[in-house]
């Protein structure tokens, strides 16, 4: 038989214990070599053992337990996706969430972890499979062809219990298997199974056999010519894997989960489990929300509560206001446990920086939502970081086992008046210097102590990292201009009362939008003349006064006319 | 006062600092050229160490060659735990033995490390056999001494000197072109020892992620 790249059965490629916790272990199949690890929620990964980045081994990487971290520049991806989720030296600080490694098929099963080449066959239990308690003999590499180890394995079996060869490069004899896993042309591994449990005796007679016929089968492979070594191509990953989706693209595409929890998280704060119908949702970055499509039509942005590579459901955190308008509260109010809902990919606009010598992470109320995410992530890479949580009383802390089982420096503040909330901002941030980062969440007040606090105290805006969930501020909508979209050479009047991003549905343009009320940066367009109104509390500072990009759901215009990049 | 005579592209001289620092020994450290410079085969180098080997260590008037001893001498000095080179004569003469594998490896990968990246003359083909034949042993006790319950590669319940002076050389095989993906018991054991507390690394040698217990 000739080796095929494209063989889809199911070989074994490692014992299960070779997967120790925070362990990367190195296999290689059908010429291709593997990165093999398992993350702490259990799950073990098959990839392709190379960084997307140099190409540099992901088998000397890091296994953080929820991602795994190149060694070399420090790119990171996630458990069960194989999507990138952070890249050191990214403009944005995020990589596009679609960078992605290539994945193999996966399954641990009586001892042994199985792959294959691709995704061809499903996985089935070999003859007799079932009802041991199976135990994997020391694996034994053996430099000799695949086909060769097999037919010297098949010689092993008592002259009166032939050896039964099984598809798949197996054979059996009594109570005893042995899978021989074609790792190239001229290289295997022999697995052996036992049905029961040996003791320590047995192992030593099984290796040392096994040793020797190793032994004779290197001195024969040694005298024949070496066969071609198998070459698998390093495919290029694809477009679509590996670039930043176009801002001007719709981002239509909806998943549907299943609402698996509904609890109360805290006194006003319900907490949501949203799971994948099947598989896993995609990659996430800390910090990252997703829109929820509500029963009523309304979509709203809700951040993720989750740590790295937790990738099987989405938990999010929804305040529960009696003066709500509708958005949160008929989540609140009628959607159930095994409901389901719409729900978009993940989005980030509040990437957090994993360089930093200090993270200062400060969340007021349900603020704590992406805060909690950046947490665990700091958490499981061992990075420094305090987290400072302030609410009206005690009952209103939301996620508190959650926070209770990070590593950090996690502090309450509990029932602080307002003035006390700033003197305890202002020690907390302390004197800006080189690599601090401060992220914050919470009411719009508290936002702007925190911006103004850390401003004050050296905090360049670079290092001022927030999230406001809403705008607050009563949108002056009065004005009356023109808008020239470039792109689409199409000149638009904006009449005071409409937005220009309504004005611009009329007129049967697609463009991208969720909050609508300038908080969440989906509607963010480059602005080439033209003097703009913002309104948003999106950008910051200098992005405003530079005047070369605006939010077209809530800003509107100075001068007469602006020039849009669309 | 100890001073280290150092290359810090040496294994060897790598194993004293990695000890040091798990023992939190202070020492001073002076740099030997050892590639390209040939400084181990100067005079006043030789007049240190007459055999020309780096590294060595100087204790106050003490002076001190050959890795393994040194480790010994360390260990046996300012390891007021004893555990590091224990005294046990059973223990003491299994920490030799893998003392002395050490020094296989270093006469095998890191002769293949030293043919492939600094130009020796060696003959690199049967260097990485050789490595390889070691690893495959290795490999084998430490499965059998994780079935035992035996995390390290002598059989007190603790690291000892023999994993420092194994360490260093079976990290850098890569440089020799010697792959370990055939010993996954070894590779485990490097994690091990990356996890010492103390541990630090060295150019082609970078920690391990944190294990899951501390984590």
């Amino acid at each position: 038989m000739t080796l095929s790249l494209s063989d889809p059965t199911w070989y074994p490629i490692a014992s299960s214990e070779d997967l120790p916790f925070r362990h990367v272990y190195q296999g290689q199949l059908l010429g291709r070599e593997l990165a093999v690890w398992r993350a702490d929620d259990g799950n073990v990964n098959v990839w392709e053992n190379r960084c997307l980045h140099r190409g540099v081994r992901l088998s000397i990487g890091i296994n953080e337990g929820g991602e795994l971290k190149c060694q070399y520049h420090g790119w990171r991806y996630a458990n069960r996706s194989a999507g990138c989720t952070y890249i050191p030296a990214h403009p944005a600080d995020a990589p596009a969430r679609r960078i992605e490694n290539r994945t193999y098929p996966v399954r641990e099963a009586y001892g042994l972890i199985w792959s294959a080449a691709n995704d061809d066959q499903p996985f089935r239990p070999f003859a007799g499979a079932e009802g041991y308690d199976w135990f994997p003999l020391r694996p034994m590499p053996v430099n000799a062809a695949p086909e060769d180890v097999l037919a010297a394995i098949a010689r092993l079996a008592p002259d009166d219990q032939p050896a039964d060869i099984l598809p798949g490069l197996a054979i059996r004899f009594g109570g005893t298997y042995y899978f021989v896993q074609p790792v190239d042309a001229s290289r295997a591994v022999i697995r052996g199974l036992l049905s029961t449990q040996p003791d320590l005796a047995t192992l030593r007679s099984n290796n040392e056999t096994l040793s020797k016929l190793r032994d004779r089968l290197e001195r024969l492979a040694a005298r024949k010519p070496a066969p071609t070594p198998l070459q698998p191509a390093f495919d290029k990953v694809s477009a679509d894997l590996a670039t930043m989706p176009d801002i001007a693209i719709p981002r239509g595409n909806t998943i549907t989960v299943v609402v698996k929890r509904k609890w109360t998280s805290a006194d006003g704060v319900i907490g949501f489990e949203l799971a994948a119908r099947d598989g896993h949702l995609p990659t996430f970055q800390p910090g990252a929300h997703i829109d929820v499509h509500l029963p009523n039509g309304m979509t709203r942005q809700y951040s993720l509560t989750n740590g790295p590579g937790e990738l099987m459901s989405y938990i999010i955190g929804v305040k529960q206001e009696s003066a709500s308008k509708g958005g949160s509260k008929v989540l609140v109010e009628t959607v159930r446990e095994g409901d389901l809902l719409s729900i978009s990919e993940p989005r980030n606009n509040f990437p957090l920086r994993r360089d930093a010598v200090r993270s200062v992470l400060i969340a007021g109320g349900i603020g704590i939502t992406p805060l909690l995410s950046m947490a665990r992530f700091l958490d499981k890479s061992s990075l420094p970081y305090e987290l400072h949580y302030f609410t009206r009383a005690g009952e209103q802390v939301a996620f508190r086992g959650d926070l209770e089982a990070l590593h950090g420096k996690v502090i309450l503040h509990t029932g602080l008046p307002r003035a006390q909330i700033g003197t305890t901002i202002a020690t907390t941030l302390g004197q800006w210097s080189f690599a601090q980062h401060v992220y914050v969440c919470g009411p719009a007040a508290m936002l702007e102590t925190v911006r103004d606090t850390a401003a004050a105290q050296g905090w360049p805006e670079e290092s001022i990292h927030y999230e406001y969930f809403k705008n607050d501020k009563v949108i002056d909508d009065s004005s009356a201009f023109d808008v020239e979209l470039a792109r689409s050479a199409m000149t638009l009047h904006i009449p005071s009362g409409k937005t220009i991003l309504e004005v611009m549905r009329e007129a049967g343009l697609t463009v991208p939008s969720s909050c609508e009320q300038g908080a969440c940066g989906t509607c963010l367009t480059r602005v080439m003349e033209g003097e703009v109104d913002h309104q948003d509390v999106y950008l910051n500072k200098s992005e405003k006064v530079s005047n070369s990009c605006m939010m077209t759901c809530v800003s509107r215009a100075k001068s007469a006319r602006l020039v849009l990049d669309i | 006062m100890i001073t280290l005579y150092d290359f810090e592209l040496s294994g060897n001289c790598y194993k004293l600092r990695l000890l040091m620092s798990i023992l939190k020994l202070r020492c001073d450290i002076i740099p030997v050229d050892f590639y390209p410079g040939r400084q181990h085969k100067a005079d006043w180098f030789l007049r240190l160490n007459p055999f020309g080997q780096l590294p060595v260590l100087k204790d106050d008037e003490l002076i001190l060659s050959d890795s393994g001893a040194i480790l010994a001498y360390l260990a046996k000095t300012y390891d007021e735990t004893g555990l590091w080179f224990p005294d046990d004569p059973a223990v003491t003469s299994e920490v030799l033995r893998w003392h002395a594998v050490a020094d296989d490896i270093t006469s095998t990968a890191s002769a293949a490390r030293l043919a492939l990246g600094f130009f020796y003359d060696f003959d690199i083909e049967k260097a990485q056999k050789g490595a390889h034949r070691i690893f495959r042993l290795m490999d084998e006790h430490l499965w059998f001494g994780e079935k035992m319950g035996r995390d390290w590669l002598c059989s007190p319940a603790h690291p000892t000197t023999a994993d420092i002076a194994c360490f260093p050389y079976v990290m850098l095989s890569e440089e020799g072109g010697i792959g370990r993906q055939d010993y996954p018991a070894l590779r485990r054991w490097t994690d091990r020892v990356r996890r010492i507390p103390g541990f630090v690394v060295m150019s082609g040698i970078f920690p391990a992620g944190r294990a899951l217990e501390q984590a």
